[in-house]
């Protein structure tokens, strides 16, 4: 069937903010449907409130809405636009999710609008487990046993009949929020509890646990004619009850016969046909018995989801892309595959490598939660790495993860925990797989592992021969590894630095013999078909084999090598990422060759259509020098990926390759705080006094000498890891017997903690010779919050000319004199009308998509051109002081609800996942824009609990007296009442948690608190507050932290209380309209 | 496995392929030597499958998937009593399997069954070399690993084209296998007779038998070079022609076989089957450059307009504008064949030839990949055939119905007989209800 030609405007919705659960996948899927629509003639309008997508760029779709995901804005963009048609299922459950709300309230019948590309009713039958249940056992599918619960006791009675242990699965939520295994009733009760809370719903599904079964993801396509075609299959390493996407997964399926596998691909084709998926991809879980082949269905996901992202890049077959299509009326076989071009998208991949995908943790910012991985998602990113084997491809992927391993052998650093090792080969945690290899060493058999941990043998039998080779490998030492021993312990995945550890030898001797014995990678191709056709994409992983048949193709352009960001961690997401695709496309029509290095599979950059080339390859030095020696670039950029590269710059420059920009010495410069601050010194320019110490006694001497408050930190650090204010000698204490597993070989920094000043953000462009200050961004919450999870204003509203005019001279000067050729950015605080430098960040911050987007101005593009040799001057640049008729906040989301029993308090340390942004004619509209894009309760009536710290207590007057103006009842604890009452506002006392009942806590479970305003009291993480808070986060009622969030959240309620509602704008008319100059 | 997990435990190999290549490796399999044509197959599972298939005598199949033997060996997955290739090219082999069937390892079982195997290679460079040079001439030894001398050897080796390999897998007695229990009684039920196949065996797979009696048949196999008066003196309600290894020109008694049952009952080929049927009817074979041997071939099926994912492992094929002149008013008004077969997919027609000696024939499934003929149906006489295995082991099983609609061919012929039904279409029911082999999916 022929494309339709009945529809003419397409309306997609993308995915919103990152959270756990639901990363950038959504915006490479997205990106992907834009382009392929645009390219067959349709108008595509977008509507997605994370700015820092390359989806959201004004040239990706004809229309781009940064605004909230919610019925009411959306609304607003289909009475605007009057598309024709919806597709809903590129943007995760966010897009279907509102569509389905759309559809309930009447908005897509009242405008005619179609949703194409699945119906509302299948995504109903794939979501509604009792629904799905029943279509599954009308094809002869068995679902396990189960029962819904819309209470505690409900579910307590269904555990009953099913026997324990169960696992529990809320209905409608993302990544599985709020499920998990209960073992027994007090699990049952717990867990039960949250799930029922964080249905949309209020329902859960308690669920007989098929513990020990395999778990395997089938990947699967339908067209509008019937045909259905499997994409992947997805093994789990981890067996049933670890969420998928914090298991270790590998592609293809491993340790299934044909058989067992034609029949997974008979259900999942049965499976999309029942529940009605008319067109589109589709990911369909099932469980596997080990011991008799026995199948039950888990779930399916109507929709392009992370597995299909990841087996995308796993095969090289574009689902979202082709997903686009088929929503608009082609069949697969009229789809032409990319990678082949002379064969239809309608087949089933063949792969001849091995892919391994690594979950990665951030569970050290989340004190106080449990590590074990469960049925609920709690990993922030992943890496995924190709391999001839698994071995190679495990090894490969674990390097990539970043957190210091270089491969499965344990770290010179590392420490098994002796007393609970047994329970920790047992038990699922980020380390498990350390343990097990451990276990192996210390001579576990694989049966004995095997009944401990329910890993297929066959995995277990593979981490065995590592272990074994790690065995070969160190008794013979590097003079015994010979051409083929080496060959063969590189095929086996070991990195150069893992070889040197095991021989007792330093990675660049490895290196040194591994050069001279002649052992180089050779270049494979990823084709989708296993070699029987020729590919005319440059899709590469690098491997190593006997007789070094290569499949590079020399580049008769000069190429640039462009390092990305890895897997995305807190501190490192997808801005990142954004920033190298940028560079990609800059450097593309500047008539250079690109080549993207990345190993993060949910990305845009590593789309096979991004660059010229694409290694998917791990980022670390020996696996960016292989790149560098196969391309023989013209320049590496360093400076776009974040500290991944830059971590690199260093050696990248004493091994001799070119690195395009800022060099490694300026960068140097910069991220050394001490020669910082020589430099600082030298240019007059203030910044917090600040001391470094690297003993216990300096410290404390440093902190008398400085004054308390403080900020304490280990040297570069990302995203703040192990930063904190400490207030007095004993927390010092506390932090340093903490911090000093941080970062073991470094000193700490001590800065003087500027209180109640206010943070400010810059980013600019340097040539060597000119700068462009092009964004300066206002924070709302004060200095001390961390920048990533501090909300931000451009233009600036509460400063002079005169400071901002300051400001822009001092990033001149420390630009020029550091020696940056590219971005840089710089942070600032404002105290009593004097500016304080805190830091210079040499390369692409994380706020350049947002600063990007709000000037109007593509950094990254022009950094990228800069790098390439390019002036300031030839960029054709607005003016930089132009007042924008806009204000654009972007706001932090937390990632609270999944790590419960952590402190939900806002710090110098970041923890938060991503970012949202929103634009109005006035900031308290483009506050509350953010506010609704995170999907934040905004109460408009009812009661509020305010409770804050002395420090506050002036401040927080005004801020009660407004909101008593509005019409809420106060709630306030007595201290925080006596302040209230003085200046004559009326509000009730409740006893604190500790003071016996009824109290705060009381009100807050009977649901009879709208939200709250809770500075930490002092610096105990536990107590009053922390109760409070976590309360709250389960509960989803909003909880504000800082006296200056209270009061932008004021000013957005303000606006949501004069009842017009949010006005919606496109990015286009923007440009337009000359209020923000156009990004090209 | 890599050499360092058991370091000296294995011996060098060496295979060496007609053009010069050569790929040193280490024996996973029985020692010894083998030389036969070498072919690479892409499917990710079905190793098993693959190594007992007769069609693949004579040859030397490399796995274009690196990990081979992850689950291991177990009775089910056989497809015949034994192997018939001659060697088995791999990256990785796996020594210790895990799967709740597997009775034994993979290099084992090789072992075994006297296969020579080399592992170590790097198969996807011997992929792009046989995708470009053609299927040849190649060796694998563990005897001799001077790639000169073997490379002489190879050369002076006899050419696949040039033996019957059909003759050594054949089975020299008939058997009887039964219709499955369940069939019988399914058919019992619905008031339907039995139905008797005889079926050439020129290498048949244990999967085409389990399908035919699944579907209700009784099957007698008989040798390949059974005379058409024996077979049909077993009063068979249909023939099947199997598939088998080697060049059909070859196995020139099923040929005429075939010749002379074409009409007189209802036939089905599969595979070399389907390439002796349309012989018979007149049509070219040609030999293709490499073949298709995977488990993931597109094939339209030009009557539903359905696409069937195909498990295929042949490399000769009809020509199917050899068969004779287009009929202009069956082929939407075309006068002239397109090499491309593909062009009928486009247009969405099925176009009808006029044979010289069976009347007309429909061409029903097309390879979306390269546009050669994966099916033909014939409207005059009872009788359908594919170059494709519906019966998969190993691969996909969107097109089982094909013995369902080879059933129903039967069903109809015993029911009417042929005077009765001899018009145009009455046996267009064959190859034509993918979709209701489609609903029958989770019925396991």
């Amino acid at each position: 069937m022929p494309k339709r030609n009945d529809i003419k405007k397409i309306l997609i919705i993308g995915s919103g903010p990152i959270v756990i659960g639901q990363a950038c996948e959504f915006d490479y899927s997205g990106t992907q449907a834009c382009r392929v629509l645009r390219r067959e003639g349709f108008e595509v309008v977008l509507v997605n409130s994370n700015p820092a997508t390359i989806m959201t760029d004004p040239s990706t779709a004809d229309r781009t809405y940064v605004e909230p995901i919610t019925v009411e804005a959306v609304e607003r963009v289909i009475e605007r636009e009057h598309p024709d048609a919806l597709l809903p299922n590129m943007g995760g459950q966010t897009a279907l999710n509102c569509a389905m709300e759309l559809g309930k309230a009447g908005v897509l019948e009242r405008y005619g609008v179609e949703v194409i590309g699945c119906n509302l009713e299948s995504i109903r039958t794939g979501e509604d487990r009792e629904l799905f249940a029943a279509a599954m056992r009308d094809i002869g599918l068995e679902v396990a046993a189960s029962g819904f619960a819309h209470s505690v006791d409900e579910a307590l009675a269904v555990a009953d009949g099913l026997g324990y242990p169960v696992v529990i699965r809320p209905s409608f939520t993302l990544g599985g929020a709020g499920g998990g295994i209960a073992h027994d009733e007090a699990d049952l009760h717990h867990i039960a509890g949250q799930g029922l809370s964080l249905s949309l719903v209020g329902e859960v599904l308690v669920e007989q646990y098929l513990e020990g079964w395999k778990e395997i993801e089938m990947e699967v396509m339908r067209d509008a004619a019937g045909n259905g075609i499997v994409i992947c299959s997805i093994e789990n390493l981890d067996p049933m009850g670890v969420h998928t996407g914090d298991s270790i997964t590998v592609a293809p399926a491993q340790t299934l016969s044909d058989e067992e596998l034609q029949n997974l691909r008979d259900y999942s084709l049965a499976c999309l046909e029942r529940v009605g998926v008319a067109t589109g991809g589709s990911n369909v879980q099932f469980a596997v018995n080990p011991k008799d082949g026995h199948v039950i269905i888990i779930e399916m996901n109507p929709r392009v989801s992370r597995s299909s992202a990841l087996a995308s890049k796993a095969t090289g077959f574009p689902i979202a892309k082709a997903a686009a299509l088929l929503a608009v009326g082609y069949t697969l076989d009229e789809i032409v595959n990319d990678i082949t071009r002379v064969t239809p998208a309608c087949f089933e991949p063949s792969l001849d490598y091995c892919v391994v995908k690594v979950p990665r943790f951030a569970f050290e910012k989340f004190k106080g939660t449990s590590e074990e991985l469960t049925t609920r998602m709690k990993s922030v990113g992943e890496a995924m790495a190709f391999g001839r084997t698994f071995e190679e491809a495990l090894q490969k992927a674990l390097r990539s993860l970043e957190d210091e391993h270089d491969g499965l052998g344990p770290l010179a650093t590392q420490v098994f925990d002796e007393k609970r090792f047994d329970d920790l080969v047992a038990r699922p945690t980020p380390e498990r797989i350390y343990y097990v290899a451990e276990a192996l060493r210390r001579g576990w058999s694989v049966n004995a592992l095997a009944e401990a941990t329910h890993i297929d043998p066959w995995y277990l039998h593979r981490i065995a021969n590592i272990v074994a080779a790690e065995r070969a490998i160190a008794s013979s030492g590097l003079s015994g590894m010979n051409r083929d021993r080496l060959l063969a312990a590189k095929q086996m995945g070991f990195s150069d630095a893992q070889i040197a550890r095991l021989t007792g030898s330093a990675e660049d001797v490895v290196r040194g013999v591994r050069m001279v014995l002649g052992i180089h990678p050779v270049v494979k191709t990823v084709d989708t078909c296993a070699g029987e056709f020729a590919a005319h994409t440059s899709y590469y992983y690098l491997t190593y084999e006997e007789g070094g048949a290569t499949e590079h193709i020399p580049a008769t352009r000069p190429r640039v090598i462009i390092l990305s960001a890895g897997p995305n961690r807190i501190g490192q997401g997808i801005e990142f990422d954004y920033c190298c695709v940028h560079a990609t496309y800059a450097l593309a029509n500047m008539g250079y060759e690109t080549v993207m290095v990345n190993c993060n599979p949910e990305t845009v950059s590593t789309d096979y259509d991004t660059s010229d080339r694409l290694y998917f390859e791990p980022l670390t030095f020996e696996d960016v020098m292989n790149v560098v020696e196969i391309e023989q670039p013209a320049g590496v950029i360093v400076t776009l990926g974040g500290q991944t590269p830059i971590k690199l710059a260093r050696a990248l420059e004493e091994a001799g390759v070119p690195l395009l920009g800022t060099n490694a010495s300026a960068i140097d410069l910069a991220e050394d705080r001490d020669r910082f601050s020589h430099l600082l010194d030298r240019m007059g320019v203030a910044y917090p006094p600040s001391s470094v110490a690297s003993t216990p006694e300096a410290a404390h001497e440093a902190a008398r000498r400085i004054g308390y408050p403080l900020i304490v930190r280990p040297s570069y650090v990302l995203g703040g890891r192990g930063m904190a204010i400490v207030y007095r000698a004993e927390e010092l204490d506390s932090y340093m017997q903490e911090a000093a597993h941080v970062s073991p070989n470094h000193p700490i920094y001590l800065d003087s903690f500027l209180e109640d000043a206010v943070e400010l953000d810059i980013d600019a462009l340097c040539d060597g010779s000119e700068v462009y200050v092009s964004a300066i961004l206002e924070h709302i919450e004060e200095c001390g919050i961390h920048s990533g999870d501090s909300a931000c204003c451009y233009p600036p509203f509460s400063l002079s000319d005169a400071i901002v005019e300051r400001v822009r001279c001092v990033t001149r000067e420390l630009a020029l004199t550091c020696g940056i050729r590219g971005l840089l950015n710089v942070q600032f605080a404002v105290k009593d009308e004097q500016i304080f430098v805190l830091e210079l960040n040499p390369r692409a911050s994380r706020t350049v998509p947002f600063s990007s987007k709000a000037t109007g101005v593509p950094l990254a593009k022009h950094a990228a051109r800069i790098m390439a040799g390019e002036r300031l001057c030839d960029l054709g640049l607005p003016a930089e002081s132009q007042e924008p008729a806009y204000f654009a906040v972007k706001e932090a989301v937390m990632p609270w609800t999944r790590f419960p029993g952590s402190d939900s308090t806002l710090g110098p340390e970041m923890r938060s996942t991503g970012e949202v942004m929103g634009i109005a004619k006035t900031f308290p509209e483009a506050y509350a824009k953010t506010r609704q894009a995170i999907d934040y309760e905004m109460p408009s009536e009812g009661t509020v609990f305010i409770s804050v710290r002395d420090n506050d207590k002036r401040a927080v007057s005004a801020i009660a007296f407004a909101l008593h103006r509005m019409g809420y009842k106060i709630l306030a604890t007595q201290g925080t009442a006596k302040t209230l009452r003085a200046t004559g506002i009326p509000c009730n006392i409740v006893k604190r948690v500790t003071d016996g009942h009824p109290n705060v806590h009381d009100a807050l479970s009977a649901g009879n608190i709208s939200f709250i305003v809770n500075t930490p009291h002092g610096h105990a993480s536990r107590g009053d507050g922390y109760i409070l808070r976590s309360e709250a986060v389960r509960r989803g009622i909003t909880n504000v932290t800082t006296i200056s969030a209270a009061t932008a959240l004021l000013h957005a309620l303000s606006i949501l209380h004069d009842g017009k509602g949010l006005s919606v704008h496109a990015l286009q008319d923007l440009d337009a309209a000359g209020e923000t100059q156009a990004q090209e | 496995m890599n050499p360092l997990v058991a370091e000296g435990s294995q011996s060098p190999a060496l295979l060496v392929l007609e053009d010069g290549s050569c790929f040193r490796g280490r024996a996973c399999g029985a020692v010894g030597e083998a030389f036969g044509e070498i072919v690479f197959n892409t499917s990710m599972v079905g190793y098993q499958e693959i190594v007992t298939d007769p069609s693949y005598a004579g040859q030397i199949v490399t796995l274009t998937y690196p990990q081979v033997g992850n689950y291991g060996v177990s009775e089910s997955a056989m497809q015949s009593t034994g192997t018939a290739l001659t060697g088995l090219v791999v990256r990785d082999m796996c020594h210790t399997p895990s799967n709740w069937q597997s009775t034994q390892s993979f290099p084992d079982f090789l072992c075994a069954q006297g296969v020579v195997a080399i592992e170590g290679v790097d198969t996807r460079a011997l992929t792009l070399r046989v995708r470009s040079g053609g299927a040849m001439r190649a060796a694998i030894s563990t005897v001799d690993l001077n790639p000169k001398s073997l490379l002489t050897r190879v050369t002076a080796s006899p050419s696949v084209r040039a033996h019957n390999y059909v003759a050594d897998v054949s089975p020299r007695q008939s058997r009887t296998i039964p219709a499955s229990a369940d069939a019988r009684a399914r058919r019992e039920a619905a008031g339907l007779p039995k139905l008797r196949v005889v079926a050439y065996d020129c290498g048949e797979k244990r999967g085409i038998e389990d399908r035919l009696t699944n579907a209700g048949c009784d099957v007698i196999a008989i040798p390949f070079d059974t005379p058409a008066k024996d077979a049909m003196a077993m009063r068979p309600d249909g023939v099947f022609f199997s598939n088998g290894p080697g060049d059909p020109e070859q196995v020139t008694q099923t040929a005429e076989a075939a010749s002379s049952i074409l009409g007189k009952v209802p036939v089905f080929g599969i595979c070399l089957g389907n390439q002796l049927i349309s012989m018979a009817a007149g049509a070219q074979i040609e030999k293709l450059p490499f073949g298709h041997h995977g488990g993931n071939e597109p094939v339209m099926n030009l009557i539903t307009h359905r696409v069937e994912i195909t498990a295929q492992n042949h490399n000769y094929g009809l020509v199917f504008n050899s068969m004779g002149p287009l009929v202009p008013e069956l082929s939407d008004g075309n006068t002239t064949h397109t090499r491309d077969l593909r062009h009928w997919v486009k247009t969405g027609v099925a176009p009808v030839v006029q044979t010289p000696s069976l009347g007309r024939v429909r061409l029903t499934h097309v390879n979306l990949n390269d546009g050669t003929p994966e099916g033909i149906q014939f409207l005059d006489i009872p009788a359908f055939s594919v170059q494709y295995h519906p019966e998969s082991r190993p691969g996909p099983h969107d097109s089982h119905y094909l013995f369902e609609s080879f059933v129903g061919l039967m069903d109809t012929w015993k029911a009417k007989r042929y005077s009765e039904c001899a018009s145009t279409a009455k046996y267009g029911h064959a190859p034509t209800d993918a979709c209701e082999g489609r609903s029958h999916y989770a019925q396991a």
